[in-house]
C-alpha cells in the first residue's frame, strides 16, 4: 500500500514537471518574442521566425534524447535546472547585449535554440522514465495534456498579468526560479532512487541563488542595460543633477541624447537650428535682444550671432554642465562654432519658469528650445500660465518662436502648443520642417501684435536650408499634420501631457 | 527615426527619476535630524482646568471682543474692521490661524492642519468675495470665475499606492475586482442623485456652507443613522469601497463610517458644486502653506486688535456689558475687555469652562468628540525612491493604511526641479473612543509617532529614511469635530444659539463640520448680523 502511495506521488510529480516545463518553456518562447519585437520591430515576423526556431530546436532536442540511456531521472531533474537558468536570465541576457551586437539575432535565436532543445529533450525523457510504470496510452493522453494545459496557461497569463504587473525582465528570472525550485523538491524528494542527488541538490541551490539574486538586482541590471543601449561609441557620458548626458560619436555624426532622448545629430542639426531660429529672426524690424530658454549646446546662439546688429544674448539653462560640456568639448565647440564664447552672451543657470517670472526687462526675439513635454514637470514650461507670463517679456513688435515636438507623431500635442499660446494672446504662425534624423518636426512662432509674416528676406548669406521660397512651404501642413481642434495646456489640467504620452506610446509601440 | 532605445527605458518601468535618484542615495541614515513634537500650548490649557488666574488689573473697553484667532474668529474681525467697527481678538498660541495655521523651513512652507479649499460654489458669495480680494480669483467667464492658475492644485494630483504600484486617482482600479467596480458604480449612482436632490422647501439637500442646507425631514432623517448603516442599506459591501469611504470620513471628519451619521457622510461627496471657468468642479485651491495661506490673508484685518499668547479664562455678563477677562502669558497678567457684544470662536470643550456659571446654555457638552490628529512635516534631502506607476502627485494615498499618506508641499512650485522636498503626513486617530485616543496620543513619544509614520511611508518608499533631514511633528489633541448621529442636526445647533443676543458661537463645532468654507461662513455672518 505504501509502495503503491509513493508510486502514486511520483507519477503526479513527474506530471507535475512536464506542466511547469511546459509552461516556462512557452513563457522564455513568449519573453524572447516579445522582446525581440520591441527591440528589432516588426513583431509578425519576429514572433514567426522564433516560434519555429522554437519547435524545431524542441524536435532536435527531441531526437537527441535518445542518446541519454542512463539515469534518466537524474539527468530529467538536470535539464530541468539547466531550463531554469537559461529561460530565466534570457531576458537579461537579451537586454545587455542588445546593440552590441551584429550577432545579437544570433544569440537571440541560439537562446531560444537552447531553451528549445533542452524543453525538447525533457518530454521524451519522461515518457521512457514512466513507461514501465503506466500503461502506454495513458501516459500519453496524460503527458500530452498536462503539456497543452501549461501551454495555455501560460499564454493566457503573459500578455495579461506577467508583461503589465512584472515586466519582461522579472517575469522570466521568476519562471526560472519556479523551473528550478521543482527540480530541487522533485530531487529531493526522491533523493533515494537518485544517484548523486546531493551534488543536483547544490547545483539547483547555486542555481536559485542566482536567480534571486537576477530578481532583486534586475533593476540596476536595467540600467546597465541602459547605458549600454547606444549603438555608436560613447564619447562622454555624465548624471548631472538634472539629467543624464550622453554623446556618442561614430564617422559620420555626433549625437547628444539626454535622458536617452536623441537631441541633435550633428548632420542635420543645421536644418533644425536655422528653421528654429531665422524665421523669428527676420520677423523682428530690428531685433537687438535676444533670449535663448533651453538650448544650452549653443547651437541656436551660434545661428544668432550671425547676425552682427545683435546687441545681447542671454542664454537661460537648468543645467551648468551642458554649458560646460558644449565650451569644454573640442569637437562640440567646433560644432556651434565657439558661440558660448560670444562676449555677447549672458548665461544664467536657472529655472527658466522661475526666472522669466521674475524679469522686467523686455526681449525683441525669445527662442525656446525645451525638451518635449515628456512629463508633468515639463508640461509646466508649455503651460498657458508659462505664456502668459512669457509676453510680459516680450517686446510689443517682437516675436517668440517654441518648439513644439512633432506634428507628425505627436500631432494632437503639436496643435495643443498653438492653442495654448493663441489663449495666452498670441498671434501664431506654425510652421514645420524634415529632419532625417527625427522625422517632421514643428515649431510655432508667435507674436504679441502683429500676425507673423511668411514674407521674409534673408539679410545673411549662407543659410543651408532658410530663404524665402522654403518658410513659405514650411507654413503649409499636409491634411495629416494639419491643424485639429483641442483644449489648452494649463497647470492644473496638463492636457498636453497626457496627450503626448499617449500619441508617442501608440508609435513606440506600433 | 523614433529610437527604440525610447521605448527600451520606458517599457521597462525605468524613469528617468529613478536613475537620478539612486545616484543620490545609498548614504547612511541621518544621525543629526532635526526632531520636533509640538502641539498646542499644553501648559496654559492646562491651567485652564486647573489654575487660578490673577485678577484682571487693568479694563479695556471694546465694541466686540473676539475670542479664538481661528478661521471662524479672523473671518469676523475681517467684516468688524471692512465695518470700521471697534474690536479686539484674543489668541491663545503665538500666533492665529487654529486649525488652519502654517509654519515654515528651510525648504518650503507647509502646513500644520488644514492645506486646501475646494474652489466653492457660485452661491458662496462671501468667500467668493474675499477669494476677489485677494486676486485668488482673477475675473469672471460667462459669470463663472476665473481662478489664479497658480492656486488651483496642478497636475499631477492624486494617486493611491496598492499593490506595490501606484495609480493614478485614489478611487481604486488597480487589480480590483468586479464587485468592487459594480459598488463603486452604484454608490456613484447614489452620489449623483443626493448631489442633484432638492428638499420639499425647494433648497438643495446637500451644500455648503451647511446654512444652506435643506431641512426637509425626509433629508434630515439620514442625520439620525451611521453611515455604515446606509452604506449596509444600499448592500454596498466590497472592501475597496469601504476602504475608500472610511479614508474620506477620516480626510474630513477624523472619524470611520460607523462614528458618524448618513448625513454627514453623504455631504462630504454631494455638497461640492464648485463652478469655475477655467477648472473642473471639483477642483481645490492649494499653497505651499496650505490655508495658512488663507490666513495669513485674512490676519491683515486684525493686526492692531490682536493679542496673541493670550488666554481667555472667563466670560460674563455684568451690569449690561459682556465682560472677557484674559491671562497674557508673557506679561503674566490678566486683563478685563467690557464689550456690548462677544464672539466666542472657540471650540465647546473649551467654552464649557470659560463661560460663567450663571450664563445658562441648553447644550450637551458630552456629545463632542474630537478626532486627535497627527501631522508630521518631512523634510527630505533628495527624492523619494520610487516604485512602480504616477509620479509624485500633490496627495498621495496608502492603500490600506490606516493614515491619509502625505502631501507634497512642493508641488505648488513653478520649478522644475528641487533637490529637497518637504511632504506633510497625516495621521488622524479615528477610534470611536476619542477620548482615550487622545490619551494614549500625549503618551507617545516623538520616537513612537515618528516610527508609526516611517512604517508606513516604507512600503512605497523603502529608502526614505535615508534621507530625512528633519521631522516637525504636531499633535494636535482636539482635531477635528466629529458629526456624529444627531449631532449636525441636534447637538451643534443647540450649540450655536446665542445667549441674550450678546454672546455669539461661531466656531466649526458649533456647525458640525470642520471646513474652511463653514468656519468662514458663520464668522463673516454673525459679524454682519451683530453690525447692522
Ligand atoms: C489636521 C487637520 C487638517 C485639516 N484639514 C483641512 C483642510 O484641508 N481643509 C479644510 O477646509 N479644513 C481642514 N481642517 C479643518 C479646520 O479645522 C477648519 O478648516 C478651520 O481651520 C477651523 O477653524 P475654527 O475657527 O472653527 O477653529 P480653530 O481653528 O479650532 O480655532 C480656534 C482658535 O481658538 C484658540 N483658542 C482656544 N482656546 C482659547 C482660549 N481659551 N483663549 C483664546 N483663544 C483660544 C485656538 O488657539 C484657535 O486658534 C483640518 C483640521 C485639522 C485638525
Amino acid at each position: 500500500m505504501a509502495a503503491q502511495n509513493s508510486h502514486k506521488s511520483f507519477q503526479l510529480l513527474l506530471l507535475l514537471s512536464v506542466f511547469v516545463v511546459a509552461t516556462c518553456g512557452l513563457i522564455y518562447e513568449l519573453v524572447a518574442g516579445t522582446l525581440a519585437s520591441y527591440l528589432l520591430g516588426d513583431s509578425v515576423t519576429q514572433f514567426s521566425i522564433i516560434i519555429g526556431t522554437y519547435l524545431f530546436s524542441m524536435g532536435i532536442g527531441s531526437f537527441f534524447s535518445r542518446f541519454f540511456n542512463t539515469n534518466l531521472i537524474r539527468w530529467f531533474i538536470q535539464i530541468e535546472i539547466l531550463v531554469g537558468l537559461v529561460g530565466g536570465f534570457s531576458s537579461t541576457i537579451l537586454y545587455l547585449l542588445f546593440e552590441h551586437a551584429a550577432y545579437f539575432k544570433l544569440i537571440l535565436y541560439l537562446l531560444v535554440g537552447l531553451t528549445g532543445i533542452l524543453v525538447g529533450l525533457e518530454l521524451p525523457l519522461l515518457m521512457r522514465i514512466l513507461k514501465d510504470r503506466i500503461e502506454f496510452s495513458d501516459l500519453v493522453s496524460k503527458i500530452f495534456t498536462v503539456d497543452y494545459i501549461g501551454a495555455l496557461l501560460a499564454s493566457i497569463i503573459f500578455p495579461l498579468v506577467l508583461i503589465p504587473y512584472l515586466g519582461i525582465m522579472k517575469t522570466s528570472l521568476f519562471f526560472g526560479l519556479f523551473n528550478v525550485l521543482v527540480a530541487v523538491f522533485i530531487c529531493f524528494r526522491f533523493r533515494s532512487d537518485i544517484p548523486g542527488s546531493r551534488f543536483i541538490i547544490i547545483e539547483g541551490i547555486v542555481a536559485i541563488i542566482f536567480l534571486v539574486l537576477g530578481v532583486i538586482f534586475s533593476e540596476s541590471l536595467l540600467r546597465m542595460a541602459e547605458s549600454m543601449a547606444y549603438s555608436d561609441k560613447i564619447i562622454y557620458s555624465k548624471s548631472s543633477p538634472y539629467q543624464r548626458i550622453i554623446v556618442t560619436k561614430n564617422s559620420e555624426d555626433i549625437r547628444l541624447f539626454l535622458n536617452g532622448n536623441l537631441q541633435f545629430s550633428s548632420k542635420d542639426e543645421y536644418r533644425y537650428h536655422e528653421a528654429l531660429v531665422h524665421p523669428g529672426m527676420l520677423n523682428v524690424a530690428n531685433p537687438k535682444k535676444i533670449l535663448v530658454l533651453g538650448g544650452g549646446d549653443g547651437l541656436a546662439v551660434r545661428e544668432v550671432l550671425k547676425y552682427p546688429e545683435i546687441e545681447s544674448i542671454t542664454l537661460v539653462d537648468l543645467d551648468p554642465s551642458i554649458i560646460e560640456l558644449f565650451k569644454s568639448n573640442s569637437l562640440l565647440s567646433d560644432l556651434n562654432k565657439s558661440s558660448l564664447f560670444s562676449k555677447k552672451l549672458t548665461v544664467i543657470n536657472q529655472d527658466a519658469f522661475v526666472w522669466v517670472r521674475r524679469q522686467t526687462q523686455l526681449f525683441d526675439f525669445v527662442i525656446i528650445d525645451f525638451p518635449d513635454p515628456s512629463n508633468y514637470s515639463l508640461g509646466k514650461l508649455y503651460s498657458l500660465s508659462f505664456y502668459k507670463e512669457l509676453k510680459k517679456i516680450v517686446n510689443r513688435k517682437g516675436c517668440v518662436v517654441i518648439q513644439s515636438t512633432s506634428p507628425y507623431f505627436a500631432r494632437k500635442s503639436y496643435w495643443i502648443v498653438n492653442e495654448t499660446l493663441l489663449k495666452a494672446g498670441f498671434n501664431t504662425l506654425p510652421y514645420h520642417c524634415y529632419l532625417p534624423s527625427f522625422g517632421e518636426w514643428g515649431f510655432v512662432l508667435a507674436s504679441p501684435t502683429a500676425l507673423p509674416t511668411t514674407d521674409i528676406i534673408p539679410k545673411i548669406e549662407n543659410l543651408n536650408f532658410i530663404n524665402r521660397e522654403t518658410f513659405q512651404q514650411l507654413v503649409y501642413f499636409p491634411p495629416d499634420m494639419s491643424r485639429v481642434p483641442s483644449k489648452i495646456n494649463t497647470l492644473n489640467d496638463q492636457f498636453l501631457v497626457q496627450t503626448f504620452e499617449k500619441e508617442w506610446s501608440h508609435y513606440t509601440q506600433q | 527615426m523614433i529610437s527604440r532605445r525610447n521605448f527600451l527605458i520606458k517599457g521597462i518601468g525605468l524613469s528617468s527619476t529613478i536613475a537620478l535618484a539612486s545616484s543620490y542615495s545609498g548614504c547612511s541614515p541621518k544621525i543629526d535630524r532635526r526632531e520636533t513634537l509640538r502641539g498646542p500650548n499644553h501648559t496654559l490649557g492646562h491651567k485652564l482646568r486647573t489654575g487660578t488666574f490673577p485678577k484682571p488689573t487693568q479694563i479695556i473697553k471694546t465694541e466686540v471682543a473676539i475670542v479664538g484667532g481661528g478661521v471662524s474668529g479672523l473671518a469676523a474681525a475681517r467684516i468688524l474692521k471692512q465695518r470700521g467697527i471697534e474690536f479686539r481678538l484674543i489668541e491663545l498660541e503665538d500666533k492665529v490661524g487654529g486649525n488652519s495655521h502654517s509654519d515654515k523651513n528651510s525648504v518650503s512652507s507647509y502646513p500644520l492642519g488644514a492645506h486646501y479649499l475646494p474652489i466653492p460654489g457660485t452661491y458662496d458669495k462671501d468667500l467668493l468675495s474675499f477669494l476677489e480680494e485677494e486676486n485668488v480669483i482673477t475675473g469672471y467667464e460667462n459669470g463663472k470665475p476665473t481662478y489664479n492658475e497658480y492656486y488651483l492644485c496642478f497636475d499631477p494630483k492624486e494617486r493611491l499606492y496598492i499593490n506595490n504600484h501606484w495609480q493614478e486617482g485614489i478611487i481604486p482600479v488597480n487589480g480590483v475586482d468586479r464587485k468592487s467596480t459594480e459598488d463603486f458604480d452604484k454608490f456613484n449612482e447614489l452620489v449623483k442623485k443626493f448631489k442633484a436632490l432638492k428638499g420639499s422647501d425647494g433648497k438643495e439637500a446637500f451644500c455648503i456652507p451647511l446654512h444652506f442646507c435643506s431641512d426637509d425631514p425626509s433629508i434630515k432623517k439620514l442625520d439620525t443613522i451611521t453611515f455604515e448603516f446606509f452604506i449596509q442599506q444600499h448592500k454596498l459591501s466590497s472592501p475597496h469601497l469601504l476602504w475608500y469611504l472610511n479614508y474620506c470620513c477620516a480626510d474630513d471628519f477624523g472619524g470611520t463610517i460607523s462614528t458618524i451619521s448618513a448625513w454627514a457622510g453623504i455631504h462630504y461627496f454631494c455638497s461640492r458644486k464648485g463652478s469655475a471657468s477655467n477648472a473642473q468642479p471639483d477642483a481645490v485651491l492649494t499653497w505651499p502653506e496650505g490655508n495658512g495661506w488663507l490666513v495669513n490673508k485674512l490676519m491683515k484685518y486684525a493686526v492692531k486688535e490682536t493679542t496673541t499668547n493670550s488666554m481667555v479664562f472667563q466670560v460674563g455678563y455684568e451690569n449690561g456689558k459682556c465682560i472677557v477677562d484674559y491671562f497674557d502669558a508673557i506679561k503674566e497678567e490678566s486683563i478685563r475687555l467690557v464689550s456690548e457684544k462677544v464672539i466666542l470662536a472657540t471650540p465647546q470643550f473649551i467654552n464649557q469652562r470659560i463661560l460663567s456659571g450663571t450664563l445658562e446654555r441648553k447644550i450637551d457638552y458630552a456629545q463632542f468628540s474630537y478626532a486627535p490628529w497627527m501631522v508630521a512635516n518631512i523634510k527630505c534631502s533628495n527624492h523619494l525612491e520610487e516604485k512602480r506607476g504616477e509620479r509624485l502627485s500633490w496627495d498621495n494615498v496608502i492603500y490600506g493604511s490606516k493614515s491619509l499618506g502625505y502631501v507634497n508641499s512642493n508641488h505648488q512650485n513653478i520649478q522644475l526641479f528641487s533637490d529637497r522636498q518637504v511632504i506633510t503626513y497625516y495621521l488622524p486617530l479615528t477610534g470611536a473612543d476619542s477620548n482615550a485616543e487622545r490619551k494614549q496620543s500625549h503618551q507617545r513619544s516623538f520616537k513612537d509617532w515618528y516610527e508609526l509614520a516611517i512604517e508606513d511611508l516604507k512600503l512605497p518608499h523603502p529608502t526614505i529614511e535615508h534621507s530625512i533631514e528633519e521631522v516637525d511633528i504636531w499633535l494636535w489633541g482636539h482635531g477635528m469635530i466629529r458629526p456624529s448621529v444627531n449631532f449636525i442636526s441636534k447637538t451643534s445647533f443647540d450649540a450655536s444659539a446665542p445667549i441674550g443676543q450678546k454672546i455669539f458661537f461661531v466656531h466649526t463645532d458649533t456647525s458640525g463640520i470642520s471646513i474652511f468654507e463653514q468656519a468662514f461662513f458663520v464668522g463673516t455672518q454673525t459679524a454682519k448680523m451683530i453690525t447692522v
